[in-house]
């Protein structure tokens, strides 16, 4: 650890400049003045030095000196974030990581690729095209934003409603902390237990520690996309028609609305023929197999035209939809054509309140007289209105912001959040305690300051400290902790108590053809996601088990979280809304912790269409029966998207099975095809209603799961249990698609890449397992002692050993 | 770090012109979009060297112009900007290329001593960049080390002569002779020989152009010249090259040279007189062609670049050419001019011909005539940039249109290895030679595009 020192301003330059060549450290006044500022419009400080790593160790290198000198770090991408999380304080060095710009070699098998902070977003999709991938997030500023930016703001983007934000795609993260430690965040867990610190790490602004490096999960790209463009005459109506879209059965790649006033600022620049005598214009996309979003287009057309589209029209061809999509990007750059300043807001609110929003803001916009345009992510509850304004006019400014603060003020009523993507940085600092409550403000807190004691990474952004006066903010109150199962259908979430059965809440939504897409499960005893496991035991210990057909985890789907700290401290994290990055991460960081950190009360996850089938493929393994690396990424890309799939694989019996959510009729999955270019002969064994397939079951006395339908049965012996401990001489493998996992008992047969985890009979809780080197211990003993503060919630050992520094 | 300051006289926003600018700033909503299509900031991974970084500088500039001017990192950071105009194309909100411009070309101005503004009078002169080129072909290690020995006094001036004997080494070589590129084109493409001779003159409407000597052009690229006007006649035009005019003026602007400039224009206007009877003026290289563009309304007749005439233009067809072939845009083409589709059309008009598109093809190569000369690192690392790109489409050939762009590239591929760099115009000769009926010397069939050209 480095020692702290006093050394003057110009001793750290020195320092650095030693470190980093001449080429790589800038204080002369041109550099400073272009550093000091981002994308957000806010002045703050004047930097000491602006440093400009070319290697992580270069990088880790310039924390641990700055940490020495007790000099603030603030890091910077491409300076593209909107809400000032890169605008440095007086004295502070910026660390530049544009120049990491290390791209590795696309992982074709397992759909991952290692790349470097400073890495362009758009760049990564570029480079993993040739292996029909692709990174999912794609906010507005994808062509110029780094993904370092992206997973320090959990960026967001058109594309996140079916796949998700940045942290669902972020397999690990090499990390240095505040004194320039570097670590990483362990192997690529999705589903077992452990403190997921990228989850923390990701969205925090900087403020935590520096992202070194990342391996992303990729996302195959589709075989076919359909475009869609409607045109309402009442904005409201657009906004209603988001929910029953989703209850329609269908799960959008994205759902865009822009308004009126928006519609007329992106013709006036870039003239791409959008209706502008209309209050709104939706853009809904749908991609997978042609046979299925030719379907799925019919279907969502007649529901636009029922909520009162007046005109749907598809998108000719690729490139006119690629030219829809830049206008869409460019949306907001051209406002500085209209207004020379404008406040650019990022509300979130749940799918059903976004009518009683727009009416709102239109309230606003007259109450208040200022001119607002607004694009929304509809589909994920995500508004960005711009509100205008002149700076040189006075009393313009005030207004702009006065009337953006009501809008926060309507969203947080509407149980939304003040941000979805682009950050708390400095911008929101005011209004985030509307939002937290005085628990969770001070867990967020003790946080930083577990990560960061001195204070020196970011400092100033993400959380609010004490005002000039010394008094702490007036934090809000928490939302009451709900006593039953509440399905806002409308809203497309349920919350439940924790002690509410899964399969009651999933064989509920299934009634509306609705599920939380955790996986399915059955009525019998037994373990994993089986009967009688509650919805606390899924997102304490989301590593019981194989899941059956799921197409995420808990930890990507958790939402919301009411919880009590081991003292006693009732909290409320999250918000009913799939895009929200207000403050840390908590249910991220409680998911997974195996109730080592809190006790959990209620929590809220999201319903989406649930397949209306399942169907039964038999694969005939050639090659003495092993599944051919690849293809089991590859049949995730034909997997129903609402569904996912899995594959079980025996090598002995030399064939697999593939269970896969399907749609209704026929929907010829090119199942049969893909296989047999990878040699492999795939039959249908077996199609039936999705609902009928039971999922996980034990045996009694046998260690065994099983998938079941009331007409077959597979069971597997669970490995490593029952033989003595033994692993079988052939393994027998698991495929969870798309997850990235495969259940194996021991080394994988093939060279996946895809990590491996032995999987343990979950029937009582096991004690969470050690984290592997590299991800520092003392650390999570920090964050234990912060949640824990009298061990009252127990835990494993190696959680409570004091000596930690 | 002790900042290098020195008092420069350099000029202030011209007076009546500053709210104007002023205006044009308050647009730049500082998104950073243009920033991945800056080649400087590519290159280099430092935001001062970006057009969002520029921008800010010259507000400074325009609040405080003796301030801003006397900083030795502003005049840094703006006196590197290429000018390729890549960051106002993809602008969202319309900041126009023209305020940067403005802002650089006062950062050169109050230069002392510009990087390479001292060789404007050498490369201006076809002849002289010509004898350079041949020197340079004689021996280039040799060449460089006796400009160096020469030059050892005056330090700062390395570097760019450095550079510039890479550059005019590596651009006359690229093609060479018909001969030389009939048989490298051939030994690439596989199939019988094409037979040397003369294009045919085919029987149609011809157009009355004038021919814009280009300094590059003739003095590194003769052999390419002759063959693109050759080609152009192929195609219909009947060509005027006897005006005598000189450099168009584009390295003097960039040069920081604005009198230097505007005195070449003056005598190429006149050299023009009214232009009658023809219809354009045709340019080769992408720079002049805009640096005549920017004449305005005293050109007596509209420039056009050749690639543009020949893409709108009713003529022959072309014979099979099956190669690969990645396609490079001149910013001032692309940006400049507006020619995206043009030479992309040409190139699809070629059988047998597959049109690769490499990433980042908004993106300046870095050669940016005197630029590169004058900021030969961040030009290397640009270059070594656009190679890469260039050499991962797995093309046979890299065509552009500009010799600057030929030899930055040329250059950068031959560090890496890489495939040939050739003008695009000599491509369309060669499809142009491989046409059954121009190696029969026989008048071709009907024509392969309907008429377009006005």
């Amino acid at each position: 650890m480095a020692e702290r020192s006093d050394v003057s301003g110009a001793a750290l330059v020195v320092r650095l400049r030693n470190l980093l060549g001449a080429g790589g450290l800038r204080t002369d006044r041109a550099a400073i003045s272009v550093h000091a500022r981002d994308a957000s419009h806010l002045d703050w400080g004047c930097p000491l030095a602006v440093a400009m790593p070319a290697t992580a160790d270069e990088a880790a290198n310039v924390v641990a000196l700055c940490a020495a000198a007790g000099v603030a770090v603030v890091p910077r991408g491409a300076g593209t974030g909107l809400s000032g999380g890169a605008v440095p304080p007086d004295g502070a060095v910026v660390l530049v990581t544009s120049r990491l710009r290390e791209l590795g070699q696309v992982d074709a098998a397992c759909g991952a690729v290692a790349v470097g902070p400073g890495v362009l977003n758009a760049a990564v999709s570029r480079h993993a095209a040739p292996c029909a991938l692709q990174f999912a997030p794609d906010p507005s500023s994808q062509a110029a934003s780094t993904i370092g930016g992206n997973i320090a703001e959990n960026a967001g983007g058109p594309h996140c409603l079916s796949v998700g934000v940045t942290s669902h795609h972020l397999r690990a993260l090499a990390w240095c902390d505040a004194d320039g430690r570097t670590w990483d965040t362990g192997p690529p867990v999705a589903l077992s237990r452990g403190l997921d610190l990228r989850g923390l790490l990701c969205g925090s602004e900087g403020t935590l520690g520096l992202v070194t490096g990342a391996w992303l999960q990729l996302v195959p790209v589709p075989e076919s996309v359909q475009t869609l463009l409607a045109g309402f005459p009442v904005l409201e109506a657009a906004t209603a028609a988001v929910p029953r879209l989703l209850q329609a059965g269908l799960l959008p790649v994205a759902v865009e609305i822009i308004d009126q006033a928006m519609v007329a600022t992106v013709e006036e620049a870039f003239g791409f023929g959008l209706p502008t005598d209309v209050q709104a214009v939706a853009i809904v996309e749908l991609a997978g197999a042609a046979t299925a979003t030719a379907t799925q287009a019919t279907v969502a057309e007649s529901v636009l035209r029922d909520a009162g589209a007046g005109s749907v029209r598809r998108a000719v061809d690729a490139a006119e939809r690629a030219s829809l999509w830049q206008c869409r990007k460019r949306a907001f750059g051209a406002v500085g054509r209209l207004s020379p300043n404008y406040v650019s807001m990022d509300v979130v609110v749940p799918l059903g309140e976004l009518p009683g929003l727009v009416r709102e803001i239109q309230h606003i916009r007259t109450s208040h007289g200022v001119r607002i345009a607004t694009a929304f992510h509809a589909g994920d509850g995500n508004l960005h209105p711009a509100v205008h304004y002149d700076e040189r006019r006075d009393g313009d400014p005030e207004r702009a912001h006065t009337a953006a603060d009501a809008i926060i003020r309507a969203a947080l009523a509407r149980r939304g959040s003040v941000t979805g993507e682009h950050g708390v940085g400095l911008e929101k600092l005011h209004v985030l305690p509307w939002q937290l409550d005085a628990v969770t403000a001070s867990l967020m807190q003790g946080l930083k300051q577990a990560f960061d004691p001195r204070g020196t990474l970011n400092p100033g952004k993400a959380l609010p400290g004490r005002a000039a006066s010394g008094a702490m903010p007036q934090w809000a109150a928490p939302p009451p902790v709900p006593a039953a199962p509440v399905f806002a259908w409308d809203d497309l979430v349920v919350t439940a108590p924790v002690d509410v059965p899964l399969a009651e809440l999933q064989e509920h939504a299934l009634g509306r053809g609705l599920w939380i897409p955790l996986g399915m499960f059955g009525q019998g005893s037994g373990h994993g996601l089986g009967a009688g496991r509650t919805v606390g035991a899924a997102v304490d210990d989301p590593a019981a088990g194989p899941v059956a057909v799921a197409r995420a985890t808990a930890r990507e789907l958790l939402l919301e979280v009411w919880a009590e700290t081991g003292d006693g401290r009732p909290f409320h994290a999250g918000a009913p809304v799939t895009k929200n990055v207000a403050g840390y991460d908590l249910p991220r960081l409680l998911c997974g912790a195996g109730g080592c950190l809190a006790r959990l009360q209620a929590v809220t996850f999201p319903l989406r269409p649930a397949p209306p089938q399942a169907v039964l493929w038999r694969l005939c393994l050639p090659d003495g029966g092993r599944l051919p690396a690849g293809l089991a990424g590859a049949l995730a890309a034909v997997a129903h998207p609402h569904g996912g799939a899995q594959i079980v694989a025996e090598a002995a019996s030399g064939q697999a099975w593939l269970l896969a959510g399907a749609g209704g009729g026929d929907d010829p999955q090119p199942v049969a095809s893909l296989a047999a270019g990878w040699g492999v002969e795939a039959t249908l064994a077996w199609r039936g209603p999705f609902s009928a397939v039971t999922g996980i079951l034990a045996e009694a006395g046998v260690p065994t799961w099983a998938l079941a339908s009331p007409d077959w049965t597979l069971r597997q012996p669970l490995p490593g249990t029952g033989t003595g401990g033994q692993v079988p001489a052939l393994p027998r493998c698991v495929w969870n698609l798309p997850l990235p996992l495969v259940w194996a008992p021991g080394p994988l047969p093939v060279a996946t890449g895809w990590h491996s985890e032995a999987v343990v009979n979950a029937g009582r809780p096991a004690p969470l397992p050690a984290p592997p080197p590299g991800v520092p211990v003392a650390l999570l003993r920090r964050l234990k002692r912060l949640f824990d503060p009298g061990g009252t919630l127990g835990g494993p050992d190696w959680l409570f050993e004091a000596a930690d520094g | 770090m002790a900042e290098r300051m020195r008092t420069v006289s350099g000029p202030a926003p011209p007076p009546g012109a500053g709210p104007t600018l002023e205006a044009l700033l308050r647009r730049c909503v500082q998104c950073g979009l243009c920033l991945p299509v800056c080649a400087t900031w590519l290159a280099s991974g430092d935001e001062t060297y970006s057009p969002r970084g520029r921008l800010l500088l010259t507000g400074q500039w325009l609040a405080e112009p003796e301030a801003a001017l006397g900083d030795a990192s502003w005049r840094d950071a703006l006196d590197t900007c290429i000018g390729c105009r890549a960051c106002s194309a993809v602008c969202p909100s319309g900041v126009p290329h023209e305020l940067l411009e403005a802002a650089a070309g006062a950062a050169r101005a109050g230069r002392a001593a510009s990087g390479a503004r001292w060789l404007v009078p050498l490369l201006e002169r076809p002849a002289w960049l010509r004898a350079l080129g041949v020197a340079a072909a004689a021996g280039r290690a040799a060449f460089t080390v006796a400009l160096g020995r020469n030059w050892r006094a005056r330090g700062e001036r390395l570097p760019a002569l450095r550079r510039l004997a890479r550059l005019v080494g590596t651009v006359p070589r690229a093609p060479g002779s018909d001969q030389r590129l009939l048989r490298r084109l051939d030994g690439l493409a596989g199939g019988a020989a094409t037979k040397p001779g003369p294009l045919p003159v085919v029987p149609g409407p011809r157009e009355k152009l004038l021919w814009f000597r280009g300094c590059a052009d003739e003095g590194l690229l003769p052999d390419s010249a002759r063959r693109l006007r050759d080609l152009l006649a192929w195609a219909g035009a009947d060509l005027d090259a006897t005006a005598p005019t000189a450099c168009c003026g584009a390295l003097a602007e960039h040069g920081g040279c604005a009198g230097r400039a505007a005195g070449l224009r003056a005598r190429n206007l006149a050299a023009w007189g009214d232009g009658s009877p023809a219809a354009a003026i045709v340019t080769a290289a992408a720079g002049c062609g805009v640096a005549i563009r920017d004449y305005g309304p005293a050109l007596p007749a509209p420039q056009i670049d050749a690639i543009a005439w020949l893409a709108r233009r009713a003529r022959p067809p072309f014979g099979s050419v099956p190669l690969r072939v990645a396609l490079h845009d001149p910013c001032h083409a692309r940006h400049g001019q507006g020619l995206v589709a043009e030479p992309r059309d040409l190139l699809r008009a070629i059988p047998g011909l597959t049109l690769l598109e490499p990433d980042e093809a908004d993106v300046c190569c870095g050669s940016g005539g005197l630029w590169s000369l004058a900021h030969p690192q961040l030009a290397a690392e640009a270059g070594r940039r656009k190679a890469a790109v260039l050499a991962g489409t797995g093309a046979d050939l890299v065509v552009t249109a500009n010799p600057g762009c030929l030899g930055q590239i040329a250059d950068g591929l031959a560090l890496r290895g890489g495939p040939a760099v050739i003008p695009l115009g000599d491509l369309l000769w060669y499809a142009a030679m491989r046409a059954p009926a121009a190696a029969a010397g026989r008048p071709p069939g009907p024509l392969a595009v309907p008429p377009a050209c006005t």
